[in-house]
């Protein structure tokens, strides 16, 4: 069992959060959005789950469906950079798979399936790499999101070298 | 309020009670609506829209389950607009479904197979747009397979609102939607207490029993095992049903024949150890009446309800008898005192039980649960361990079994169960029921504590079907105040009480079921092309009732072949052998919602 000591103190404020919006409409969303910003990994944790589903007197599997229901919340650890790629109709045209496929493979993460998950982090937490159904940016496919910056017309070349860039600690 | 209204279904006049939905106006009219999502009394939301029908002067299709029936409405239930418009959603849910019919163990059974019969797409249009997930095997009663999931959320709604377990929600959304439990771990890492009513709702094979059937066969095919088996109260009330015949019949001569035809060295009867579970329960009641211990006293038997308190109310486990369930006892008693009389080595007996339950197989596998081979290594024995109880099948594996053999259940003889864990009396039969457990044990304590046969054996009070009954009996100079409970939501109530310490009760019943064992999780499914919960429930329940009549002997203390057990073996009820053999500990369980 997951020591309530622990997540209170990472989460300084999440008890102050949970006795403020536990009875507010929308007040559970605020209160995992919180959760999520005080992990350094911005994700939800087990533990932190766990605990708001305590607190609140909410059922596990009930709290899970709204933690997956959101797009916005991550379940997994995500990595200090994050690259956002377009599987829209336009960017997959334009080769967005070809582009996903050499972020993996430039990553060294070995296998996602672009089915079953959102997301996926590299082991050493370097960077996350996400998919989108679609930007809204279809004339400039295809597009790019890294570190929340949108890069249009994307090539694997121009990919490689802001990687690259990220690795030496610099800006994409 | 009460005059009918008419309306037009189909251009035909119906009238119907005010206040009806559209669903009962358009079955009174002769047309049958298929419906998915919906099921009286369980889940109502409105989310297939297979249900949809044509509403004059409305511009969209209405989707009938949640539509109430209007005065003047004028109704068409398979107008091409509505053909096509069912077809679609039909053609949807198979672009996503495994062409698994041939393998699957709801093959005959299923309600999408029948609403995809009936409506008739005969060629795939649609390629799968969502991912197919992994079967979670982890529990020990009920495996789910999310492939062949329609997200129609009965499970759902019969876990969270009949149960109040909710182990399993919905997760994701778009194409990535799924039933989960929390982290999309196994079954076996939630409070998912095994009670199984989540795939007695489930129109499809998505959640079903675990099925030990080939281990059983293995074992019967195997000349140097001795296999004997017993049959729970309610699978007579439902045997029957489940191979065809009509609800509520009544099958347990010619189940004990197709039994032995499958090749069973013994038929014993659970009913045994439901009158053997009555002496002991109610010798534990007499004594916490009258020296003390945690009241009210909360009965044993029905598994899923042990899984919920320890899962949910570790701090009240004192209140639970100690008491194993009938089948636990049966098991105890047939590798131990039967194995011994008959001179059969207890490490070749197999103990096979039918029961109406998934949570049943969980039983068998807990810990503690093989105390006949601790009490023959007591005796010097050595020998691999071994349950007491082997395999636990359903119901619904039972008729499988039976069907597979060929074995045609109308042209059996009624036969009679095995000497002599197969005498019982009429009370261990309405054990099936709600109230039964409870009325059966007030036979035996109340001529106990009044020291003279009661005038009527009937409480009427405990019969109904209302989620909590109370009666007040008056009981060697006192008024005991007892409470019998159905469905784990109006345990819970009970448990409050108890917890708050308000609870006026001295005994309480609790079975996890709807209407008790008749409404177990490894019971027949509904007849397929209904929306009604209720699969033949009262009349199950008033088979069992029947059947009580009809046995000569109808208080548990009167069974012969209990008494001869005492006397021959345990020597008296709560003594040391009973400790060791009968009783057990219940302890917390991980997996509640705080843990
Ligand atoms: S769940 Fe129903 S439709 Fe699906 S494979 Fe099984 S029988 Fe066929
Ligand atoms: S078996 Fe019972 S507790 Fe478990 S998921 Fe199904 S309905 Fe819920
Ligand atoms: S598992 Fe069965 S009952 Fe649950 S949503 Fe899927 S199809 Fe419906
Ligand atoms: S929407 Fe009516 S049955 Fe599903």
């Amino acid at each position: 069992m997951p020591s309530t000591a622990k997540v209170q103190g990472e989460i300084p404020s999440l008890e102050d959060l949970i006795e403020r919006h536990r009875d507010k409409p929308g007040g559970l969303l605020a209160i995992l959005e919180a959760a999520q910003e005080a992990e350094r990994l911005r994700y939800l944790s087990e533990d932190s789950l766990r605990h708001i589903a305590r607190r609140m007197g909410i059922p596990l599997a009930e709290l899970y469906s709204v933690a997956t229901f959101y797009s916005f919340f991550n379940l997994k650890p995500q990595g200090l950079h994050t690259i956002v790629v377009c599987r829209g109709t336009a960017c997959h045209t334009r080769g967005s798979r070809e582009l996903l496929d050499a972020a993996l493979s430039l990553l060294g993460i070995a296998e996602f399936r672009e089915d079953e998950e959102t997301s996926a982090t590299t082991a050493d937490g370097f960077a996350s790499i996400r998919t989108v159904a679609c930007f809204g940016q279809c004339a400039l496919a295809p597009v790019v999101m890294i570190d929340g910056a949108i890069k249009s017309r994307m090539t694997v070349g121009k990919l490689a070298s802001a990687i690259e860039r990220l690795r030496k600690g610099g800006v994409a | 309020m009460n005059e009918p209204i008419v309306l037009t279904i189909d251009g035909r006049e119906i009238a119907v009670p005010a206040g009806s939905g559209l669903l009962e106006a358009c079955a009174a009219a002769g047309a049958r609506v298929p419906t998915l999502c919906h099921l009286e009394g369980i889940s109502s939301n409105a989310s297939c829209g297979i249900c949809v029908v044509e509403v004059e002067g409305a511009r969209a299709l209405v989707r009938a389950c949640v539509t109430a029936a209007q005065a003047g409405m004028r109704v068409q239930t398979a107008s091409e607009r509505v053909m096509r418009a069912r077809r679609a959603i039909v053609e949807l849910l198979l672009a996503n479904h495994p062409a698994d019919c041939l393998l699957c163990v709801r093959n005959g059974s299923c309600e999408l197979q029948a609403i995809a019969e009936t409506l008739g797409p005969r060629k795939r249009r649609f390629s799968p747009t969502r991912p197919q997930g992994y079967a979670d095997a982890t529990s020990p009663g009920i495996v789910r397979d999310p492939a062949k999931c329609i997200l129609c959320g009965r499970c759902v709604a019969v876990c969270r609102e009949t149960q109040t377990v909710a182990a399993i929600h919905f997760a994701g959304r778009g194409a990535r939607t799924r039933v989960a439990s929390f982290m999309d771990r196994g079954l076996a890492e939630s409070p998912c207490v095994q009670c199984g009513q989540c795939s007695v709702v489930c129109p499809t094979g998505a959640i079903t029993e675990r099925d030990d059937t080939q281990a059983v066969s293995a074992a019967l095919a195997d000349p140097s095992l001795f296999v004997v088996v017993q049959t729970a109260p309610a699978i007579r009330a439902s045997l029957g049903e489940a191979l065809g015949l009509e609800p509520g019949a009544l099958v347990t001569g010619r189940m004990i024949a197709a039994l032995r035809r499958l090749g069973f060295d013994r038929v014993f009867d659970t009913q045994f150890a439901a009158d053997l579970t009555i002496m002991e329960e109610g010798s534990e009641l007499l004594e916490r009446l009258e020296h003390g211990g945690a009241l009210p006293m909360i009965t044993s038997c029905s598994p899923g309800w042990i899984n919920f308190i320890e899962t949910f109310y570790p701090a009240l486990l004192p209140h639970l008898s100690s008491c194993k369930s009938p089948q636990q006892m049966f098991g105890a008693i047939a590798k131990t005192y039967y194995a011994d009389k008959a001179g059969i080595a207890p490490e070749s007996m197999r103990v096979v039980s039918i029961m109406p339950c998934t949570a049943k197989k969980g039983e068998a596998a807990r810990l503690g649960m093989n105390s006949a081979c601790t009490w023959w290594r007591d005796k010097g024995h050595t020998s691999p361990g071994y349950p007491d109880v082997d395999w636990a099948l359903t119901t619904r594996e039972l008729a499988r079994m039976i069907r597979a053999a060929g074995i045609d259940m109308a042209a059996l003889p009624e036969e009679d169960f095995d000497d002599p864990l197969g005498l019982s009396t009429g009370a261990a039969t309405i054990f099936g029921t709600t109230g039964g457990v409870m009325e059966a044990a007030l036979r035996t304590v109340c001529e106990r504590l009044n020291g003279a046969p009661l005038p009527t054996l009937e409480f009427t009070p405990l019969r109904g079907v209302t989620g909590i009954k109370e009666a007040l009996v008056a009981a060697g100079g006192r008024e005991l105040q007892v409470a019998v409970a159905h469905t784990l939501g109006n345990a819970r109530i009970l448990l409050e009480s108890i917890a708050r310490g308000d609870s006026p009760y001295a005994f309480i019943e609790v079975m996890s079921c709807p209407g008790g064992c008749v409404g177990g999780g490894g019971q027949p499914f509904r007849q397929r092309e209904t929306h009604r919960g209720d699969p033949g429930l009262e009349a199950r329940k008033r088979a069992l009732y029947r059947e009580d009549e009809r046995l000569g002997i109808r208080k548990s203390h009167e069974n012969k072949a209990v008494a001869a057990l005492y006397d021959e073996f345990l020597g008296t009820p709560l003594g040391t052998l009973s400790h060791k053999l009968l009783h057990t500990n219940y302890a917390p369980r991980e997996g509640g919602s705080g843990s």
